[in-house]
C-alpha cells in the first residue's frame, strides 16, 4: 500500500497517453460488456418466446415436410402428454402483397388453451374461436402492424394452397411479440373438399407435457412410434426448436463472441503497448530504484501494479456507463416511455454481474499486458542498466 | 588506525563484449577505513565507475574479494545485494536522477519506503534529512523547480536518510559550477567528517582532491597511486591506503 501513491504519480507522469489509453480500454469495455449481454439477450428472448414443456414433433427430414394427420392421436397417447394441436401451414398473403408477413396457420380449436396456456388468451375468445367456423385469433403484433380490431373481417389468400378464404377475428393473443394468425383447421378443411381435396396432413404437432421431468421421455417415445415409418419424426423442445429455427441468429452470437474476444486482445495489446513505452521512457529512474536498494519484486510489483490501476480505473469506468445506460432505458421504459415494459429485450440490458465480469476482465487485462514489460525491467541488472543509461 | 570500512583484495572485473574480454580492473586492493572522504581519480576508462559499483554492491567481481562493512559481498544474489545496498550504501549521481513526480520531500523518503518505518516517521526523516543538507524550505518543490547545486543536495539528502555506513557519490559535481561544486564537496567533507561517514567519489575535478582525505589514482584499471588528499594532510596521520 505505501507504494500506491508513487504509483498513481506515474501513471499521471503522461497525462494525455494516461488519458489516451484509459480512453481506449474504457470505450473496449463499454462494447465488450454490452457485447457480453448478447447470449444471455438471445436465450432469454428464447426463452420468453417458448415454453420448457412444449414440445415441437415435426417430419425428421425438416419443417417444411407434413405429417399423416392420424400421427396427432397417436401422439396424444404417450403416457405424460397433457394436450395436442397439430397446426397445417396456411401461408396466407393478406391484401395485395401477395407475400407472407406474418405466420398463419390452421389448428384445432379446442385444445388452444391447453397446449399454449401462457399465451395467456382470455378463455371467452377461445370460446367463441370454438363456435364460429370462420373465426381468428390473432397475435398482437400483427394486430398492431395493421391497425386490425376486434370483430374486423379480413382476407387471407394462401400461398399453400388454392383458396382465398374471408375470416372474423374474435380476439388477440396478448403479447406484444406474438405475429400468430390462427384459424380453425375445420375451415380450411371444409374450402379444400369445396375442390375435392381433402386435408389428412398436418406440419408440426404441439404437446404440452405434463411434467417437465417427462419431456424427455416423451420425444423419445415419440421418436421411437414413428421409426422406420414412412414419415419419421424429430421430436425437440419449443426452445431448441426455435433455436434451430433461428439458427442464424446463434451463428450471430458465436460472432460476436469472436469480436469480443478480439475487443479484448486488442485491449491488451494497448495496454501491454503503454506499459512497454512507461518501462522504456523511465529505464533511468529503475536503474536508480534498484541501485538504491529496490528489489526486483518491488519494481515488478509497481510497474505491474500502474498496468493493473489504469486498466481497471478506465475498463469500470466504461463497464459503469454501459450500467448506467441500461439504467437509463429500464427508467425511461417504465415512465416516460409511456410504461412500455422493455420485456424480452430486457436480456440485452447490461447486468451488475456484467458489469463486475467487465471490471474483471479489465484487472486481468491490465495484469497480463504488465507483466512481461515489467519482468524484463525488473530481471535486467542494475549495472547493465546503470551503464546504458549513465 | 580506525578499522577499514572497505576493504578489496585483488579485485578483477573482465567483461564480455562480443568475442572480446575488456579488463576494466586488475588486481585491485586497498582498504579505506571508516569515516573517510575518498576519491577515486583517474582518465576516462581507467575503471573508476567500476570500481565504485563494485563498493556499492551494484556489479560483482570477476576475481578477488570486496569486503564491505564486514559483509563478503561476492557471494550475496542480486535480491540480497539490494537488501544491503538499502541498509548500507547511499548513492549520488552526476545527474542527480531525482524522480521529477515527486517532491523534493517525496524523493528523499523513497528509499525509507523500503523500511517498516510508518508514513510519519519516513517523513520526519525525509525532513531532518532535508535540514542537514539546508534544503528543509524547499521540501515542497518539485525536482523541476529545483537549480542544480539544489537538486545535487536533495540526492544527497536521500543518500544518507537511511542513516548508511558508505555513500558513493559518482561525479557529484560533474554537472555543477564551481560555486555549487564547492558546496556540494564541503557538505560531503562534513558528512565525511561530522557524521562519521565514509564517503567514496569518483571525480574527474582535479580541485575536488584538496578536498578529500585520500586519492586512488587508477589508469587502464589499474591502482596507479594512493596519496593523502587536502583534507588529509590536515587529519594526518594517513587513515587509508594500499593495504
Amino acid at each position: 500500500m505505501k507504494y500506491l501513491p508513487f504509483v498513481f504519480r506515474n501513471l499521471f507522469r503522461n497525462k494525455l497517453r494516461t488519458a489516451l489509453t484509459g480512453g481506449a480500454i474504457g470505450l473496449a469495455m463499454l462494447l465488450v460488456c454490452f457485447f457480453m449481454t448478447m447470449p444471455g439477450g438471445i436465450d432469454r428472448l428464447l426463452s420468453e418466446i417458448s415454453s420448457n414443456v412444449r414440445v415441437s414433433v415435426h417430419n425428421k427430414g425438416g419443417v417444411v415436410y407434413d405429417l399423416p394427420s392420424a400421427y396427432v392421436q397417436r401422439v396424444r397417447g404417450i403416457p405424460g402428454v397433457a394436450a395436442v394441436n397439430g397446426e397445417v401451414w396456411f401461408g396466407g398473403a393478406y391484401e395485395d402483397e401477395g407475400i407472407v408477413t406474418f405466420p398463419s396457420f390452421a389448428i384445432d380449436p379446442d385444445t388452444v388453451g391447453a397446449v399454449w396456456p401462457d399465451y395467456g388468451i382470455d378463455p371467452l375468445v377461445l370460446e367463441k374461436f370454438r363456435r364460429q367456423r370462420d373465426a381468428v385469433i390473432v397475435g398482437r403484433e400483427t394486430m398492431k402492424k395493421y391497425r386490425w380490431r376486434i370483430g374486423q373481417q379480413v382476407s387471407l389468400v394462401s400461398t399453400i394452397w388454392p383458396v382465398t378464404l374471408a375470416f372474423k377475428i374474435v380476439g388477440e393473443i396478448p403479447n406484444d411479440r406474438a405475429p400468430h394468425f390462427w384459424m380453425q383447421r375445420e375451415y380450411l378443411a371444409q374450402a379444400l373438399e369445396a375442390q375435392d381435396r381433402q386435408l389428412d396432413t398436418v406440419g408440426t404437432i404441439w404437446v404440452r407435457v405434463a411434467d417437465p421431468t417427462l419431456v424427455h421421455d416423451v420425444m423419445t417415445r415419440a421418436v421411437a412410434m414413428f421409426r422406420n415409418s414412412p414419415a419419421e419424426v424429430n421430436a425437440e423442445t419449443e426452445k431448441s426448436f426455435f433455436a434451430s429455427f433461428f439458427g442464424s441468429l446463434q451463428s450471430f452470437v458465436q460472432i460476436i463472441l469472436v469480436v469480443t474476444g478480439l475487443v479484448a486482445l486488442c485491449v491488451l495489446c494497448i495496454a501491454a503497448n503503454t506499459a512497454s513505452m512507461a518501462v522504456r521512457e523511465r529505464s533511468r529512474e529503475i536503474a536508480v530504484l534498484r541501485a538504491i536498494g529496490f528489489g526486483r519484486g518491488v519494481i515488478f510489483g509497481m510497474l505491474v501494479a500502474e498496468s493493473v490501476v489504469l486498466a481497471t480505473a478506465a475498463g469500470s469506468a466504461g463497464a459503469l456507463l454501459t450500467y448506467a445506460f441500461s439504467a437509463m432505458i429500464r427508467t425511461l421504459s417504465g415512465s416516460s416511455m409511456g410504461g412500455t415494459e422493455v420485456g424480452a429485450l430486457t436480456g440485452f440490458l447490461v447486468t451488475r454481474e456484467i458489469v463486475a465480469r467487465g471490471i474483471a476482465l479489465s484487472a486481468v487485462v491490465g495484469l497480463v499486458a504488465g507483466i512481461a514489460p515489467a519482468w524484463g525491467a525488473a530481471r535486467r541488472p542494475v549495472a547493465e542498466t546503470l551503464r546504458e543509461v549513465f | 588506525m580506525p578499522e577499514p570500512l572497505i576493504a578489496l583484495r585483488d579485485v578483477s572485473r573482465v567483461y564480455r563484449r562480443g568475442a572480446d574480454d575488456v579488463h576494466a580492473l586488475e588486481h585491485v586492493s586497498l582498504t579505506i577505513a571508516g569515516g573517510l572522504f575518498a576519491a577515486l581519480m583517474g582518465p576516462s576508462g581507467s575503471g573508476k565507475s567500476t570500481l565504485l559499483n563494485l563498493l556499492s554492491g551494484i556489479d560483482r567481481p570477476s576475481g578477488g574479494d570486496v569486503v564491505v562493512a564486514g559483509k563478503r559481498l561476492n557471494d550475496l544474489s542480486e535480491d540480497a545485494l539490494a537488501r544491503w545496498r538499502s541498509r548500507h550504501v547511499g548513492l549520488i549521481f552526476q545527474f542527480y536522477n531525482l524522480i521529477p513526480v515527486l517532491s523534493a520531500l517525496e524523493n528523499v523518503e523513497l528509499p525509507l519506503l523500503l523500511t517498516a518505518l510508518d508514513r510519519r516517521e519516513r517523513l520526519a526523516r525525509a525532513r531532518l534529512a532535508l535540514d542537514v543538507v539546508g534544503l528543509g524550505a524547499r521540501a515542497a518543490h518539485a525536482p523541476a523547480e529545483l537549480s542544480g547545486g539544489e537538486q545535487q543536495r536533495v540526492a544527497i539528502a536521500r543518500a544518507i536518510v537511511t542513516d548508511p555506513d558508505l555513500i558513493i557519490a559518482d561525479e557529484p559535481t560533474g554537472d555543477l559550477d564551481a560555486r555549487n561544486a564547492d558546496q556540494i564537496l564541503r557538505l560531503l567533507l562534513e558528512l565525511s567528517h561530522e557524521l562519521q561517514k565514509t564517503v567514496v567519489m569518483v571525480t574527474h575535478d582535479p580541485r575536488a582532491s584538496e578536498w578529500v582525505d585520500i586519492v586512488f589514482h587508477l589508469e587502464k584499471g589499474v591502482l596507479k597511486e594512493t596519496y593523502a588528499g587536502g583534507a588529509g594532510k590536515a587529519r594526518a596521520p594517513a587513515t587509508g591506503g594500499p593495504p
